[in-house]
């Protein structure tokens, strides 16, 4: 390899790598492709030749599912209570978070430690009891009780990130706010939200993917149709045209799509919501 | 630390036993709205455990461990936390370990590291309804993409009823599992490899280290902690494993892939919430313990060595 120079030898030296890496994201990805090709299919034409491309594209599938279940109603649904959920979160999580990391008094380590308890359980640690609850508050198959579950699920991790980002605000920023009149409200409102527009983007993009994605809490409270998230409904979907191939293929897109223009958006900033709060 | 917005020096002269409210009324709305519904429930959870209750009636009976008797004499019950245990040791192995190798191969090159990222993530950020619906149809027996392709590259030997033999669909299950969860550790590994100081790397290259020696004397030793970390995540989702199974196979056929999630669901829909709290309480202490015992024990030996 004497003839080559040194950056081509480089190059070189990575290849195995890149081979690698096409190789497992064509793996990683064509199921995805695959259910896509799918559902531009006939359900002849599935069931004759899983494998084969589409052969002509019946865009029809998509508008015949569409209308074969309640669509429209699910997304309402789902796109209210995630944005509703995460925009409680980010509000109650930044006040408490800021009162963590910032303010003294009694009971601080208490009651973050009563937080952080609430991430050491598992989900159906609190269901039977839940369920409960929720028809005693007349809360069961009703979407603002769904936000209320998702809002109090989601605190604990969102008070842990904030506050380990605001702890790394420098006093003399509050000092020298303080020394201006500002109260500590204002200096929350007017400051402390306004720098940590990066972090809120991430926690608020993290929150939203795990509350639109949520499936186990929804199924135990929502028994409406009406009333289903997309997760929800596309079971319900799934079990009605389950014989309609190319249906079911096209249900399934219309649920990811949604997810995927939101992933390609904010990629990194849900990356960093991820990385960000488990790093730390 | 100086408290810059304690209250003004004049009012230290007032009554003593007045307090700074602020402090309070910003976590206040954080509180109760967690309390109510997601602590509360959870105590809850435990003391009803001993209680005879349902859904709709408010009266209570205590009657001690008996639940727990029911339920721990129930071979459905262990079937399920064994299976759950079945997951978390594929868990903690198989994700994992293609998490770490693909971002060390994201990590070793230099152009296209976003794209990768992005690419091999995809799977992890969708709902478990959606990977299960797209497994479902992968595995369909004949408008599925598994069993063709198999017969097409000359392995037909291989097919069978993916979701619908007892011996295999558990294994099954966790394919789909897998498929959306090594992301999470790969983008997690590769975020504590870009901590690690470049220094130690280039010295390694200028001893002529290779590609192993690298891998098992730098790398690994320095994610000591992302390590501990990716994998408490392991045994906190493969212990409460719900949506991919419920939908994939609901548990079966024959219980032979029900989890413990979907026991307790199952006991909740007949209405036995005294089983169901209890499975569910055993099944919160065998995760705690796990988890915060995996964490000790790392703790301890990061700091004994």
């Amino acid at each position: 390899m004497e003839f080559l120079n040194r950056s081509a030898r480089r190059r070189l030296q990575g290849a195995p790598f890149y081979i690698l890496l096409i190789f497992a994201t064509v793996i990683t990805l064509v199921p995805i492709i695959w259910v896509f090709a799918s559902a531009l299919k006939s359900n002849k034409e599935i069931r004759e030749n899983p494998l084969a491309l589409p052969g002509e594209w019946r865009f029809q599938n998509y508008l015949d599912a569409w209308f074969g279940a309640s669509f429209d109603a699910y997304f309402f649904n789902s796109i209210f209570i995630t944005v509703t959920s995460v925009a409680l979160v980010l509000i109650l999580s930044s006040l408490a978070a800021y009162s963590f990391a910032k303010m003294r008094f009694r009971g601080n380590q208490l009651l973050f430690f009563i937080f952080l308890f609430g991430m050491a359980f598992p989900l159906s640690a609190k269901l039977g009891p839940l369920l409960s609850l929720m028809y005693e508050l007349n809360l069961a198959n009703s979407r603002f009780g769904l936000i209320l579950v998702y809002v109090a699920g989601s605190l604990p991790f969102a008070i842990l990130m904030l506050r380990a980002f605001f702890q790394g605000f420098p006093q003399e920023l509050e000092d020298s706010a303080a020394l201006d009149g500002c109260s500590r409200f204002q200096f929350y409102l007017r400051i402390l939200l306004p720098l940590s527009k990066p972090s809120l983007m991430a926690l608020g993009i993290f929150v939203f993917m795990g509350t639109w994605n949520e499936f186990f809490q929804a199924l135990l409270l929502i028994n409406e149709d009406s009333k289903r998230t997309l997760p929800l409904g596309l079971t319900a979907f799934q079990d009605e045209y389950f014989t309609d191939f190319a249906l079911s293929f096209a249900g399934i897109n219309i649920t990811a799509v949604p997810v995927i223009i939101v992933y390609i958006m904010f990629q990194r900033n849900l990356i960093e919501g991820i990385t960000v709060g488990s790093l730390k | 630390m100086a408290q810059s917005f304690s209250a003004p020096r004049k009012r230290a002269a007032s009554p003593r036993f007045r307090i700074d409210l602020m402090p309070y009324l910003f976590i206040l709305p954080a509180v109760v709205i967690y309390v109510i519904f997601n602590l509360g429930p959870v105590l809850a959870s435990f003391f009803l455990s001993f209680f005879r209750w349902d859904l709709l009636s408010p009266t209570t009976e205590f009657i001690g461990f008996k639940h727990y008797n029911f339920i721990l004499n129930d071979d459905r019950f262990w079937n399920a936390l064994s299976h759950n245990f079945i997951f978390l040791g594929l868990a903690v192995v198989i994700p994992v370990s293609m998490g770490l190798f693909l971002a060390v191969f994201i990590y070793e090159i230099r152009k296209g590291r976003v794209f990768f990222r992005a690419a091999l993530f995809l799977p992890a950020i969708f709902s478990g309804v959606v990977i299960a619906y797209v497994w479902k149809w992968i595995y369909h027996p004949f408008a599925g993409v598994l069993n063709p392709t198999l017969e097409l590259v000359g392995l037909g030997a291989f097919t069978q009823s993916w979701l619908g033999n007892p011996k295999i669909a558990l294994y099954s299950t966790f394919i789909a599992y897998t498929w959306a969860s090594f992301g999470y550790s790969m983008v997690i590994f590769l975020a504590g490899l870009q901590d690690i100081s470049t220094d130690i790397f280039d010295a390694a290259r200028v001893d002529g280290a290779n590609f192993r020696q690298k891998l098992f004397y730098i790398t690994i030793p320095c994610l000591y902690d992302v390590f501990t970390f990716v994998i408490t995540l392991r045994i906190f989702t493969a212990m409460g494993v719900f949506g991919v199974i419920y939908i994939l196979t609901g548990g079966g056929p024959f219980y032979a892939s029900d989890v413990i999630d979907i026991y307790v669901f199952r006991m909740i829909g007949n209405y036995e919430m005294g089983w169901a709290t209890a499975a569910a309480t055993v099944n919160t202490v065998v995760v705690v313990f796990l988890s915060t015992g995996f964490i000790k024990y790392r703790e301890w030996r990061s700091w004994s060595s």
